[in-house]
């Protein structure tokens, strides 16, 4: 049963890594594309690891760790990245 | 769990041919820190398959160290930009 579960994780996270990603191929500004691939990528990656958890606890202490830092690292750098890319351009579609 | 790891690669094909495709260097940053989140994620994923905690150890390093001098990486290419 837990066996199932982390499978189910794991493939919903790569699901969601495909959905977020196709859009970088797109022709449309980088703030679309960093919206789509921050928060898909995110929810994907923390759902994987959560898989990995549900799979090994004996590494729960790494794995937590993990998830901690794709929280707060990925939702930061997404605002870095809006915030450096969009000053002084005003091309934004 | 092979297959899975396939789909993985195949998720970190689309950032690198973004990468290598796109000329604006913001949208090549998008594509570097999809590719860097990617890759540790995989990491982690090896390091359970192989019950492995070292592997696990440098995962996590690179998760959140990389995802740190990407933001660096950002400031001073904006810096670079503003005196151009």
């Amino acid at each position: 049963m837990i066996n199932i579960l982390s499978y189910f994780c794991i493939i919903l996270g790569i699901l969601f890594w495909f959905w977020g990603t196709f859009p970088l191929l797109g022709k449309r500004s980088v703030l679309f594309k960093l919206h789509s691939l921050s928060v898909a990528d995110t929810l994907g990656s923390m759902s994987i690891i959560f898989g990995l958890l549900l799979k090994i606890p004996s590494e729960w202490s790494l794995l937590i760790l993990a998830l901690i830092s794709l929280a707060i690292w990925n939702t930061v750098l997404g605002y870095v990245l809006a915030y450096c890319s969009s000053s002084g351009r005003n091309d934004e579609r | 769990m092979n297959g899975l790891l396939i789909a993985m690669i195949l998720a970190l094909l689309i950032p690198m041919y973004e990468a290598w495709r796109d000329g604006d260097i913001w949208q090549k940053m998008l594509a570097f820190a999809s590719i860097a989140t990617k890759t540790s994620v995989m990491i982690l994923v090896v390091s359970v398959q192989r019950d492995d905690l070292m592997l696990g150890t440098v995962g996590v390093i690179i998760l959140s160290v990389g995802n740190a001098g990407l933001m660096l990486l950002a400031h001073v290419l904006k810096r670079l930009g503003q005196y151009d």
